[in-house]
């Protein structure tokens, strides 16, 4: 090998590092580390004038290893190694010591910090001296995306991607499309048919020849890695056949809260108690009516249902509110004589148009009442001297009294829940599910339709409650996240990566089951487990567990991390 | 060139004899090498004083095979004495590998050993509960045994060593490869184990292996096991798949889980530590209460991580007992 050369680069980061971290010696320290040619500090490396700092040495220095002892390497890692690359040396050639989150953030102890961020650049200096330079791979991208749910978000992704001249299989459960908007009336808050939005999707779908539609279908595996996936799909519980997918959108929506689990409204018991799925059925068919066929004179609407509660769901399934506007609106214009009054938490009018209705629907006569987060309403049977079906109490928030309101229909408000074989879907795609059980994104902000696993996607209400605009949003978002890698051809697969030395290797299989990305396969023939380069995520499972070391993780060998601890101990 | 008999020195440190009697296993073959070589010291089987290696040439001995660990001053000072005294010098067995069955000592102290064996022991009479010292005055005299160590070493950590033969004790017919490498001069590059496979166990293993999930483990006599089948996914604990191959898969072709007496598989620093990441790594469970029960099932877990290897631990590298 050639002699090392290495350049160490301390950065002040503004004060974030100086103000703790005496940074004049610990880049006078590092200059006497082995291998060490020149060290420098700035004040800020991430700078344009740090990054060129870095190139121009390299160019005319002839440094082969470079080490910045700066941020995390989640924060800069990826700046550093392109500098490194723009100056011709393997990106994998530079390593990060954090002296900064791990040091400066983190401690008062001006001299103990500064030993401690000498420790940290030792570390790195001596693990560099064992990196190797890496490559990257590419891989094809299949131009096909399953689509797993045809609801208003698996209708609008498909379309989305057919549109841009790429196919689609949709896999649905159902025997038809169009989720659980085909079982609502009309929408909040402009009126619109429900019926009418999804009949123009799904139209759209039949008639592109891009998209193929598989109902009373269900995806059984799903094996590969992005751009090239191979899934199962049974149809009609049948044999399974074979399709090769690049990307997936899950978008297997939620289903509703189940009311009878609230025992005190008295849902299944009382027969005009009815949830907002069976109101919708009665818009539908057009007649707003109680069980036996009269014209309700007072109608109650209960919000937060199973939603916003210790007791089941604590979050807010941020649609029924203006839903419960929408209903009241409707049983106004059905019935002008019928009392409503609406009996909620908080207001939770948030969307676009949607705190305008709101001021519009309370302006309609409708009666608001404002019952406590941690308290409900008490429906019982009236009297049969009283002119209506029931009696509701509430302690009314904004008045401070004990509240007693007529009814003749009760509207549950039922809330959203992942649906019962959400789990099982996150199995068998390979992503995970929160307490609540719905799919967990990439990052909730930055990277709210991306899962864990590349080449996965969730859109709609499978990641959490919504409504229509912000579910076709993120079909929209997924559809666009997978147009670019297709647009692309190729994927490409960072160099670092786990290999299995097929000399080494056993055939124990006792790595087989244990990679989470299902990395891992294991060749019958030979006798030997290799591992999909695309698909690993370098997380180390399989290396620490591979008993005959076999197992190498690229730029994390032992040696390297073994340097890395001789360092931070010496 | 006139052929030159072959000068050898064989010596046991702390030892249990195995190893020499596996070098007599070779039966008919010790013979042929007892005429084509002079055996200057054999404590087990043959004459040779100390002095006469002190005073030989440096380098003056061809290959010396070094059984057993280095426990007290008189192991170290042999060791010492036959690496100035030989060409070749061989880390013979486990003990001298790794540091072997006497290296799980160093799970103890000096003080609790000798309190065990000497003090303790019923079969003691009172009155003569006395510990070893390396000096003592008897009658006038002065009498000296050798130190005993506070910690086990392996031969490597006491002298340079040019070869490493696993095993406990190593195979008869891997001896004889060895020696006839020496003979024909055709040994691989220095610090090489030798007398062993490059591949582990389980590589050499007949049984059926698939995907391994372990609820619970079994010592052999708690189960029927199926001889067709890999022992470990029967839950019959077995270093096979972390052990470097080369005894002719002894233990699981008799039913038993290999022990992993040839030592870590290439490349691998801590055989314990390896073995122990890949058996948790198929324990089928993730619930912390259930993986707590069946890792329960395991007995004396360091026992057999570490059986013949303790003292090459790194568990013990930084700070010596
Ligand atoms: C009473 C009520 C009224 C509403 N009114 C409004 C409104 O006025 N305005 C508004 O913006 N929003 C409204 N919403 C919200 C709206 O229903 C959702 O935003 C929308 O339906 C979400 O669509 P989706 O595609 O995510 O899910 P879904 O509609 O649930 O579609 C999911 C599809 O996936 C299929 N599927 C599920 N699992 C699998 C599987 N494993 N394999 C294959 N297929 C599967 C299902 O069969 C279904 O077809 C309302 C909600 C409720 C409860
Ligand atoms: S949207 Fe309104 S009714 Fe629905 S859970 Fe949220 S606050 Fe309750
Ligand atoms: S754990 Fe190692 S030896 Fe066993 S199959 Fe996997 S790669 Fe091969
Ligand atoms: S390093 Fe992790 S992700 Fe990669 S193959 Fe091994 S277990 Fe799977």
């Amino acid at each position: 090998m050639e002699d090392l050369k290495i350049g160490v680069y301390v950065c002040n980061c503004g004060t974030n590092i100086a103000h703790v971290i005496d940074a004049e010696s610990v880049k006078n320290y590092a200059a006497t580390l082995p291998g060490v040619k020149i060290a420098r500090s700035y004040r800020y490396m991430c700078s344009n004038p740090g990054q060129e700092m870095i190139v121009e040495d390299i160019r005319s220095q002839g440094l082969n290893r470079v080490v910045v002892a700066a941020c995390s390497p989640r924060m800069h890692e990826r700046t550093f190694r392109n500098a490194c690359r723009t100056a011709g040396l393997n990106p994998y050639l530079c390593e990060m010591a954090n002296i900064r989150e791990q040091c400066s953030w983190v401690h008062n102890d001006s001299v103990a910090a500064t030993e401690k961020a000498m420790a940290l650049t030792r570390a790195a200096v001596l693990r560099v001296a064992c990196q190797e330079p890496l490559e990257g791979l590419t891989a094809e991208m299949c131009p096909t995306t399953l689509v797993l749910g045809g609801g208003i978000a698996g209708l609008t992704a498909a379309l989305e991607l057919a549109d841009g001249g790429f196919p689609v299989v949709i896999v649905e459960r159902a025997d038809r499309l169009g989720g659980n908007l085909t079982r609502v009336d009309l929408t909040a808050p402009h009126f619109d048919s429900a019926r009418d939005l999804v009949r123009e999707r799904i139209a759209h779908v039949r008639g592109n020849p891009n998209v193929t539609v598989m109902l009373r279908s269900e995806l059984r595996s799903l094996s590969g890695f992005v751009g090239n996936f191979t899934a199962e799909i049974a149809t009609n519980g049948g044999k399974p056949t074979k399709v090769r997918v690049g990307n997936v959108v899950v978008a297997t929506g939620y289903k509703e809260f189940d009311a009878s689990r609230v025992t005190h409204f008295g849902y299944g018991k009382l027969p005009n108690v009815i949830t907002s799925f069976d109101f919708e059925r009665m818009l539908r068919a057009g007649r707003i009516e109680t069980k036996d066929g009269r014209l309700p004179q007072y109608a109650a609407i209960i919000h937060c249902v199973g939603s916003r509660s210790e007791e089941f769901h604590a979050y807010c399934s941020r649609v029924c509110c203006m839903t419960a506007l929408k209903y009241a609106n409707e049983i106004k214009s059905a019935i002008p004589t019928c009392y409503v009054s609406d009996l909620y938490i908080d207001m939770h009018a948030f969307g676009k148009g949607c705190e305008d209705f709101y001021k519009r629907s309370s302006e309609a006569k409708t009666l608001f009442l404002m019952y406590g987060k941690g308290d409900h309403p008490v429906i019982r049977r009236a009297a049969s001297t009283d002119d209506c079906d029931m009696l509701i109490e509430v302690e009314e928030k904004l008045s401070g009294e004990h509240i007693e309101i007529p009814a003749d229909l009760v509207i549950l408000m039922v809330g959203m829940e992942a649906r019962a074989d959400a789990a099982d879907v996150a199995h068998v795609v390979n992503i995970s599910q929160d307490k609540s059980g719905w799919f967990i994104e990439s990052h909730p902000k930055l990277d709210p339709v991306a899962t864990t696993t590349d080449g996965v996607y969730i859109a709609g209400t499978c990641a959490a409650p919504k409504d229509i605009p912000d579910t076709v949003a993120q079909a929209r978002a997924a559809a666009a996240r997978i147009l670019a890698k297709i647009a692309k051809g190729k994927i490409e697969i960072d160099g670092v990566f786990a290999e299995v030395n097929e000399e080494q290797c056993s055939g124990c299989r006792m790595c087989n089951e244990l990679c989470p990305y299902s990395a891992i396969e294991f060749d019958a023939d030979k006798k030997r487990s290799h591992v999909i380069p695309a698909a690993c995520k370098a997380c180390g499972a399989c290396v620490a567990a591979c008993p005959s070391a076999a197992i190498k993780g690229r730029h994390f060998t032992d040696a390297q991390i073994f340097a890395q601890i001789e360092g931070v101990l010496l | 060139m006139a052929a030159k008999k072959l000068q050898i020195a064989l010596y046991w440190g702390a030892a249990c004899g195995g190893c020499d009697v596996a070098v007599l296993d070779t039966n008919e073959f010790i013979l042929t090498v007892g005429e084509a070589a002079d055996i200057r010291l054999w404590p087990i089987a043959a004459d040779g004083k100390y002095q006469d290696i002190e005073a030989m040439a440096d380098g003056e001995l061809d290959l010396s095979l070094f059984n057993g660990a280095v426990r007290n001053s008189e192991n170290e000072h042999i060791a010492k004495l036959l690496r100035r005294k030989s060409k070749l010098l061989v880390a013979f067995g486990s003990c001298a590998h790794l540091g072997g069955i006497p290296g799980l000592a160093n799970l103890t102290s000096k003080e609790d050993i000798f309190a065990t064996a000497y003090l303790g022991n019923a079969s003691i009479e009172p009155g003569n509960r006395t510990v070893p010292h390396p000096k003592t005055q008897v009658n006038g005299h002065s009498l000296e045994i050798p130190a005993f160590y506070r910690r086990v070493y392996r031969l490597s950590d006491v002298v340079d060593v040019d070869y490493f033969v696993p095993g406990c004790p190593p195979e008869p017919s891997q001896i004889k490869n060895v020696l006839l490498a020496v003979v024909k001069g055709e040994l691989p590059p220095k610090k090489s184990v030798v007398g062993a496979s490059e591949r582990t166990l389980c590589d050499d293993c007949a049984r059926r292996k698939t995907e391994k999930k372990v609820k619970r483990f079994y010592r052999p006599w708690e189960i029927i096991q199926d001889p067709e089948r890999c022992l470990l996914e029967q839950g019959i604990v077995c270093m096979g798949p972390a052990t470097r191959s080369g005894c002719g898969v002894r233990c699981p072709n008799s039913n038993q889980g290999c022990r992993g007496c040839y030592g870590p598989a290439p490349g691998v620093v801590d055989h314990g530590a390896k073995f122990l990441s890949a058996i948790s790594s198929i324990i089928d469970s993730k619930d912390p209460k259930e993986i707590d029960a069946i890792l329960g099932t395991l007995p004396d877990f360091i026992g057999i991580a570490y059986r013949f290897g303790l003292p090459a631990s790194i568990l013990q590298r930084r700070h010596g007992a």
